[in-house]
């Protein structure tokens, strides 16, 4: 097939085939990406500055200091590593404040190291893959709920960057403002906003560098030195309402498609947390958890309304002896109208 | 105006200062040449020079300095700081400044090397943007106004053990329990399905644990 030729240009002719293989194999996200990079930003509209964001973020290696405060008065920072080989993506998260961990990501591969009680914990967090696969098969329901318009431009962190509203269409859920850096397009910082447009939540990058070579081997390494850990494996076996018994009652909440449900372990040490179902659902942005189980009529937990950042609680009884806890990034309103969803069918 | 040049290379007091003056390059014409000429034909010129020179050196680099008699040398410069005439103080009016701004030199600081004042200075930075964002915190606190009620557990049925107490977004101190810690992770874990993810939705994650896990 190739010609008796010297090696160099034997090595060009391997490069460029594995390089056209490559790009075939790369997720479609990059497509829409560098559709969107060519307009000009004020004619992006949501799927757009979504895919450009998920690319960036695939695409780029960085460090940096990173901050959460959230409207309670509660701040946490981080110190965070990001490099990617071409489709392998790793992170190394550094908690600064809270108890001491470290974090470390392959993919969809998670290993929490929690030194002062020397545990290891493993999670496969399948939501992170979804994307921009879920843009894609989504992507049409998101412009009906939320829509996107650029506010100007800002700089966070040194760096300039778009400052894109992402407005709700509906009091389901909460709008957003992303700091899109301007020349690669990674969010520099996100908020969560109410319909008052209270800042519920902040999330932003203290400090930056973007394009610094990172040495992913070193982070592998750590990654996987767990001697004179305990190590914890925590992947709940995937179920079906069905399977639990459980039937979907009402519509679904305007926007919110089921995802994934989940059998949660029953952790026999503490009483009345006997296995929980975990049903997830997301509009694309926001996302809920609804967790189903059995309570202890003897000590019944209390019934509650709470937040915490921008993630708000609530927890009541169902018909029977269930008890739902509803979880998400969406006003107290939304969790209620998801009580209805589920009904015993046996 | 040779004259007076002449009386001051003359009297042994200010032969030195002239020499520094020549190697500062303050002298100029008929003073510059007759200066040098004294730093060239006069022997006690040449040493001055020289002295000059190897002063200069010494304050600029650290390596050539010898240590060994650092102690004597102190002390011998006390000898003579004392022998010298006492100046009077002058009095001057400066405005009060109650802190100095920092100067903005860039340069390694002595203490570079130690990393226990990497991490203290990690730490001060740390702390300022913490103090930012109080600030922040604060307006965003007031604004919030007619936002959904948010039930609070009454404190007289916060008997049960093991409960932790946050601020909710209304700024409430409010009761939560361990099991809604675990809840809450469980969510963070498998429930966070956004495009908003990466890196922003997962770091938040990452960086947003509560303690008791």
């Amino acid at each position: 097939m190739h010609p008796a030729a010297a090696d160099p240009s034997r090595r060009l002719c391997f490069g460029m085939a594995a390089a056209g293989l490559g790009w075939m194999a790369l997720p479609a996200g990059i497509a829409l990406a560098a559709e969107a990079e060519v307009k000009p930003a004020a004619q992006r509209d949501l799927r757009d500055w979504l895919a450009l964001v998920q690319e960036a973020s695939r695409r780029r290696s960085y460090t940096g200091t990173f901050v959460v405060m959230s409207a309670g008065g509660t701040l946490s920072s981080s110190r965070i590593w990001h490099a990617c080989d071409g489709d392998q993506q790793f992170e190394r998260v550094e908690a600064l404040s809270g108890p001491q961990r470290s974090t470390f990501r392959h993919n969809d591969r998670v290993v929490t190291f929690f030194p002062e009680e020397r545990v290891a914990r493993f999670e496969r967090r399948e939501t992170l893959n979804l994307f921009p696969n879920l843009l894609q098969s989504n992507g049409a329901a998101l412009p009906e709920h939320y829509e996107a318009r650029v506010a100007g431009s800002q700089r966070v962190a040194g760096f300039d960057a778009h400052v894109v509203d992402i407005r709700p269409r509906d009091h389901l859920r909460f709008g957003y403002r992303i700091w899109s850096e301007k020349r690669t397009g990674l969010v520099m910082k996100l908020q969560t906003l109410d319909s008052h447009g209270t800042v519920l939540e902040q999330a932003a990058f203290s400090e930056l560098a973007i394009d610094v070579p990172i040495k992913i081997d070193r982070m592998v390494r750590m990654m996987e030195d767990t001697a004179g850990y305990r190590i914890e494996k925590v992947e709940p076996p995937k179920t079906t309402p069905e399977q639990e018994g459980w039937t979907a009652a009402a519509a679904p909440v305007a926007g919110f498609t089921a995802m994934d449900c989940y059998r949660r372990p029953a952790r026999a040490p503490r009483p009345g947390a006997s296995g929980a179902m975990q049903c997830v659902f997301s509009d694309g942005l926001a996302s809920v958890s609804l967790f189903l189980e059995p309570y202890d009529a003897a000590q019944p937990p209390k019934e509650q309304a709470l937040a915490v950042g921008a993630t708000h609680t609530l927890g009541m009884r169902l018909d029977g002896p269930w008890w739902l806890t509803a979880m998400g990034e969406v006003p107290q309103q939304t969790l209620r109208a998801f009580a209805g969803r589920f009904v015993r069918t046996r | 105006m040779q004259q007076p040049l002449d009386d001051r290379i003359e009297s042994g007091m200010n032969k030195r200062e002239t020499v520094s003056a020549l190697a500062d390059g303050q002298l100029c014409g008929e003073a510059f040449a007759q200066a040098v000429r004294w730093a060239l034909d006069d022997a006690e010129g040449r040493q001055a020079w020289r002295d000059h020179h190897v002063v200069g050196d010494l304050l600029r680099s650290t390596d050539l300095a010898s240590r060994r008699d650092g102690d004597a040398f102190v002390a011998r410069l006390r000898e003579r700081l004392a022998q010298e005439p006492a100046i009077r103080p002058v009095v001057v009016q400066e405005p009060v400044v109650a802190e100095l701004p920092p100067l903005a030199v860039a340069r390694d600081s002595a203490n570079a090397s130690v990393f226990r004042w990497k991490i203290a200075a990690g730490c001060a930075s740390l702390a300022a943007v913490a103090a930012l964002a109080w600030t922040a915190a604060g307006p965003l606190l007031q604004e919030e106004r007619s936002r959904p009620q948010l039930a609070a557990v009454p404190a007289s049925s916060s008997a049960n053990p093991g409960m932790v107490a946050v601020a909710n977004a209304d700024g409430q101190m409010v009761i939560r329990d361990p099991r809604l810690d675990e809840l809450l992770m469980a969510h963070r874990q498998f429930g966070a399905a956004s495009a908003l993810q990466m890196p922003a939705g997962f770091l938040r994650n990452a960086t947003f644990e509560e303690a008791g896990r």
